[in-house]
Parts: structure tokens; C-alpha cells; sequence
């Protein structure tokens, strides 16, 4: 005779919460691994930054050659744009933690300090393009987001072409004073914006060519 | 943690633990999925079966019943419910051929077939009472596959399992998929004491029980599913039998499909509307019955709207970066675009889906008719699983819509 097997409530109840809270648990430290991944090399970005800045702060001794601090300022860049590449994507990801959203505005702390310390540089040297490219992070806009998109792709395009293009891709959303100070400076008003070697500011790009134009 | 994440992580918990049940049922009743109990007396029996312009189908109908092999079936019920075509002409031919057929008319039509079923009950004197369609085909030993489960006192209803009959187009096809996995569940439902619904095309009561209930609720569209939950709730058991098959015809459009689903769906909102006052209480009814009819409502509307906006949001993102690409002259798809890392949200919808598509293969497997692997082609699956269920949730919120307008019509 068939028996009625209810505790089967129960099981599958207990069942559900043991792989929920694995699944939850496992998620969590995939997350926080990529995050303590994320961490070392923005503190190997930090060393290669001071490094930076101590060898920027050389260019006023006229005998130091331009084109090394080119080469390491743009190295220095792209080097943090590939990490934040691997940022983004484990941000993407991420949906447990918020360590990802520190990350990230600990990186364009640190692009924003590039940014500061490459003034003198350019100045001086003259020999390089400085692309800052400041967007919206936070935005909730379909159209800005794809717009933001479409700009990534003609900007990092305009780059393969050029080898000495110092770019930095900075969220300005970030509540950082000096950020905000810099976006003040240049009379931004409205993102996205990209500024050319510190003196143009683009609201509309059409092609790579509306960069090119404007390179140095 | 985002409202969007908590809600996905919500879903998937509610239907990580309804097929989680399902799977443990099954794990832990597979050797009884096919059991049938030998009938411990003859119990008699009476079918009734209601009719309404149903002159191609209604004479093969009686002789499937008059083929029956239980020795207890005394009468056959037809009540034409004032038919405009030959039924009733055709019901009274074997009505004088064959004694046990008794040919009935309604003064005027009913308009539903509870209301006919309702008028065949007055002439039923038998211990047991049974309901079938008059487009419904019983195999020759369906009924002997029932009765031995009224050896329990308790069981008030025994029901059948239901397969559709030559199925052509692929929504008939999806919908002979689709009756094999809700019979296997019911099945599985059945060792919970949880069958929702005793179904129309062939369900057998006890006739002490039935009565209890006062017959079919005329007021409401799915009259199986009221009158099962009438007998749950008076603490009757029913039972499902596997073996028993009876098949029938389903619609063959798409028109016809989405009437009857909502037909089915209404009834279903109006019987939780009338049982409301049971939730949690009254046993499996408050306890199972009903809160598994509002979470399946539930997934199938949250899930509709969580897909309808990612999609809906994806395709815009999608649509406006290749306008703007193009605009451009950069390329549509970069590397970019992808993220080899997947998110554990990703994670749960494939274990959830990888188990749906287990628990769907195991229920065909349990329902296969041809000798094939699963019964079916894997086309026709794909289609059920991604076209065919994608239908439910706007189906269901055009009937929450129609109910809330008072729809009642059959």
C-alpha cells in the first residue's frame, strides 16, 4: 500500500538551504579571490607609480631623456588598463561583494593621480598624447551606456594605432576631490568628455578620426 | 547586495526546493511509480459522461468503455447537454443496443459540462461514480488500474493518466510532452498526498465521498480541480494511477489552445479565491496544495518579468551600441564583450535549469509510448522547453486580468 512520505518537505527544505548557502559561500570566495587578485596587483601599481612619479619629478633636470618617461608613463598606463579590464570583468561578475566597487575607485584614484603627475611631463616633453576619457560609472541610462560603449571601443581603436598614447579611462562619478577639482578645471560639464593633452575637451566623438585630428 | 540579485536568488530558491521535492519524492517511490492494487471486491460502477456536439467522437468513446474489462461497470451515463449536431441521435443508438447505456438529455443546455455531469449524477446508485469526456479514449484495463486503490477506505478519488491522442502539429506535440510531465508529477504529488486535480478525461470517485461535496461547482471553469479540493479538504485521499491511460484529443490551435488554458487558469484562480480561507490550515490542501498554486503563480510571473526586463534592456544596450557602432566605423563585437568569468547567478540558473532538464528527460522516460529513448524527439522537447513554457507566464496574467473582469464563460 502506498504510504505518505511528508518529511520529504523537510528534506528538500534542508537540501535547498545546504546547496543555497555552498553555492552562496562558494560565490563569495571565487569573489573575494578575484578581489585579493585584484588587490596584488594594484599594490604592484602602486610601487610602479611612485616609481613614476619619482622619475616625472626628474624632468625638470633637463639632461633626462623625454622619451624614457614617455615610454614608462605609457607602459605605467597601460599597464593599469589591463588590470582594470580584469577588473571590470570580475566586477561583472561579482554580485555577492561590494570589494570590487573599492577597487575600482582606488583605480581611478590612482589614474587620476597619473593624470596629475603626467602635467609637468607633457609640458616638458612634450613627445606623447595624454587621452583622458572620463565617463559615468553609475549610470542607469541605456543610451549613455551604450554611448560609453561605443567610445571605449573608437578610443582603445585611436590607441592601437598610436604608440605613444598615455590614455586613462576615469569613472568621474566617484566622489573624489580631486577628481572633482580637475573636472572643475576643465569645465566639464556633462560626461562622457574626453580631454586631449589637457587642453580640448571632446563632448561628441563621430570616428577615430575626430581624435586623430587633435593628436599631437 | 542589489534588489535584482535578491529577487533572482529568491526565485531560484523557491524552485530549487519544489523540484528538489519532486526529486527526493521520486528518488525515494521510484519501485511504486506503477503500482496497482489488486481490487480487494468488485465495487460498481458508473460512468458518466457529458456531451456536447460531439458526433464524431462520442460513439468511439462508448465503445472504449463497453470494451472495459472491470466487471463492475454498470452503467453508462451520457448526458447530451442538448446537443446541435447527431450526438444525441448516436447516443440513443447504443442506448438501445447495449442495456448498460443510458441516453440522457438536459431540458436546455448548461453551457459547461459540469452542469451536464451535474444532471448524469441524479441516475448514479453505484458505489463508485466516474467522469469522462466524450472525446476521451480509456485503454481496455484503465479502469481496473483504479479501483484497487478504493481498498483504502480513505481514498475518495482515483484519476488516470492522460495521453494525448495522435499528436500532429508541434503544439500538439509540446502538449503530448507536456501531459506526460504533469502526469508524472501528479504521480509524484500523489505519494505527498497533494493531487490538485482529478482530471476530465477519466477520474473515478467514491460515490459516499463525492456526494459530501454536492456535485460540481457550475460557478466555476475547471470544475476538476474545485471538486478535488472539496474532497481534500474534507480529508479524502486521491490517487493517481499510472498505468491507467485514457486518451484524448487536445486543441490544435493556437486560438483554441489559449481559450482552453485560459478557461484553465481562471478556474484555477477561482477555486484558491473560494478556498482562500484554507491556506495553511486544513491539512495537504492549506498546507501544500495551495501555497504551491500561489509560488507556481509566482515564479511563473516573477520570472517573466525578470526575463522580460534583462531581455528587454539587453537588446536595447545591443541595439543602440551597434547603431552607434556603425555610426562610428568601429567594430559591432570586440573582445570586450566577452566576460569569461561567469557570476554565481549564472551558476544557480544552469544547476537550475541542468535539473529541470533531468527531471523533464526522467519524466519522459517514465511516459515513453514508442521505443524510442524518451519517446519523443529532442527537437520537439527543445521546443516545449523554450517556445511551448515561455507561454504560461502571460498566459497567467492575462487570466488573473479576465478574472478580475468577471470572465466566466466555457
Amino acid at each position: 500500500m502506498l504510504k505518505s512520505k511528508k518529511h520529504v518537505f523537510w528534506e528538500a527544505f534542508i537540501i535547498t538551504i545546504v546547496i543555497f548557502l555552498a553555492g552562496i559561500f562558494l560565490g563569495m570566495l571565487v569573489e573575494t579571490n578575484n578581489s585579493n587578485k585584484i588587490s596584488n596587483l594594484y599594490l604592484q601599481s602602486e610601487i610602479s607609480f611612485a616609481d613614476t612619479v619619482a622619475s616625472s619629478g626628474l624632468i625638470e633636470n633637463s639632461d633626462f631623456d623625454c622619451n624614457i618617461i614617455k615610454q614608462n608613463n605609457i607602459d605605467f598606463a597601460n599597464r593599469i588598463y589591463a588590470e582594470a579590464k580584469l577588473l571590470e570583468e570580475y566586477e561583472a561578475s561579482g554580485k555577492l561583494t561590494e570589494g570590487m566597487k573599492l577597487l575600482h575607485k582606488k583605480y581611478d584614484l590612482l589614474r587620476t593621480l597619473v593624470w596629475t603627475s603626467n602635467q609637468k611631463s607633457l609640458e616638458r616633453c612634450n613627445n606623447y598624447n595624454l587621452i583622458v576619457y572620463l565617463y559615468e560609472y553609475e549610470s542607469e541610462d541605456i543610451a549613455k551606456k551604450a554611448t560609453q560603449n561605443v567610445w571605449s571601443k573608437i578610443i582603445l581603436d585611436v590607441k592601437t594605432q598610436n604608440d605613444n598614447i598615455l590614455l586613462l579611462p576615469i569613472a568621474a562619478d566617484q566622489n573624489l576631490i580631486s577628481l572633482d577639482l580637475l573636472i572643475g578645471k576643465h569645465n566639464i560639464t556633462h560626461f562622457p568628455a574626453l580631454i586631449i593633452n589637457n587642453n580640448k575637451v571632446l563632448y561628441d566623438i563621430e570616428n577615430t578620426a575626430t581624435i586623430e585630428d587633435l593628436l599631437n | 547586495m542589489e534588489f535584482l540579485t535578491i529577487l533572482y536568488l529568491t526565485y531560484t530558491f523557491i524552485a530549487f526546493y519544489f523540484l528538489m521535492i519532486y526529486v527526493l519524492t521520486y528518488a525515494q517511490n521510484r519501485k511504486q511509480m506503477y503500482e496497482t492494487i489488486e481490487p480487494e471486491k468488485i465495487l460498481s460502477l458508473s460512468i458518466v459522461i457529458p456531451c456536447f456536439n460531439e458526433e464524431k467522437s462520442i460513439a468511439k468513446n462508448i465503445e472504449a468503455f463497453l470494451a472495459s474489462d472491470y466487471k463492475g461497470l454498470k452503467k453508462l451515463i451520457i448526458v447530451d447537454d442538448c446537443s446541435t449536431d447527431n450526438s444525441y441521435e448516436i447516443i440513443k443508438k447504443y442506448a438501445k443496443k447495449y442495456p448498460r447505456v443510458i441516453a440522457l438529455q438536459t431540458p436546455k443546455n448548461t453551457g459547461r459540462a459540469s452542469g451536464a455531469k451535474n444532471f448524469g449524477i441524479e441516475y448514479v446508485k453505484t458505489k463508485l461514480i466516474g467522469f469522462s469526456d466524450a472525446d476521451s479514449l480509456p485503454n481496455k484495463n484503465a479502469i481496473s488500474k483504479m479501483v484497487g486503490f478504493f481498498n483504502d477506505p480513505k481514498v475518495g478519488g482515483v484519476t488516470s493518466r492522460v495521453f494525448v491522442n495522435s499528436p500532429k502539429n508541434y503544439l500538439t506535440k509540446s502538449q503530448a510532452i507536456e501531459y506526460k510531465i504533469i502526469a508524472f508529477t501528479r504521480k509524484l504529488l500523489g505519494f505527498l498526498d497533494s493531487i490538485y486535480v482529478t482530471n476530465g478525461p477519466l477520474s473515478i470517485y467514491r460515490k459516499k465521498a463525492f456526494d459530501q461535496t454536492g456535485g460540481f461547482d457550475e460557478n466555476n471553469l475547471t470544475e476538476d480541480i474545485e471538486v478535488t479540493w472539496h474532497l481534500v479538504s474534507k480529508g479524502w485521499k486521491i490517487h493517481m494511477s499510472i498505468p491507467a491511460i485514457v486518451r484524448s484529443y487536445v486543441p490544435t490551435t493556437i486560438k483554441t489552445w489559449f481559450h482552453q488554458r485560459i478557461r484553465w487558469n481562471v478556474g484555477g484562480i477561482q477555486t484558491v479565491a473560494k478556498y482562500r480561507k484554507k491556506f495553511f490550515q486544513c491539512g495537504m490542501l492549506g498546507l501544500f496544495i495551495m501555497p504551491f498554486f500561489m509560488f507556481s503563480w509566482f515564479l511563473g510571473i516573477t520570472g517573466l518579468f525578470f526575463l522580460t526586463y534583462r531581455l528587454t534592456k539587453y537588446v536595447m544596450m545591443k541595439f543602440l551600441v551597434a547603431k552607434y557602432s556603425v555610426a562610428s566605423q568601429v567594430a559591432l563585437v570586440s573582445m570586450n564583450d566577452f566576460n569569461l568569468n561567469p557570476s554565481i547567478l549564472f551558476v544557480f540558473g544552469i544547476g537550475l535549469f541542468a535539473l529541470g532538464a533531468l527531471y523533464t528527460i526522467v519524466a519522459m522516460l517514465h511516459s515513453k509510448e514508442q521505443g524510442r529513448f524518451i519517446g519523443h524527439p529532442f527537437r520537439d522537447i527543445f521546443i516545449y522547453s523554450l517556445f511551448y513554457l515561455l507561454m504560461y507566464p502571460p498566459l497567467l496574467i492575462v487570466s488573473f486580468y479576465k478574472y478580475m473582469r468577471g470572465y466566466n464563460t466555457w
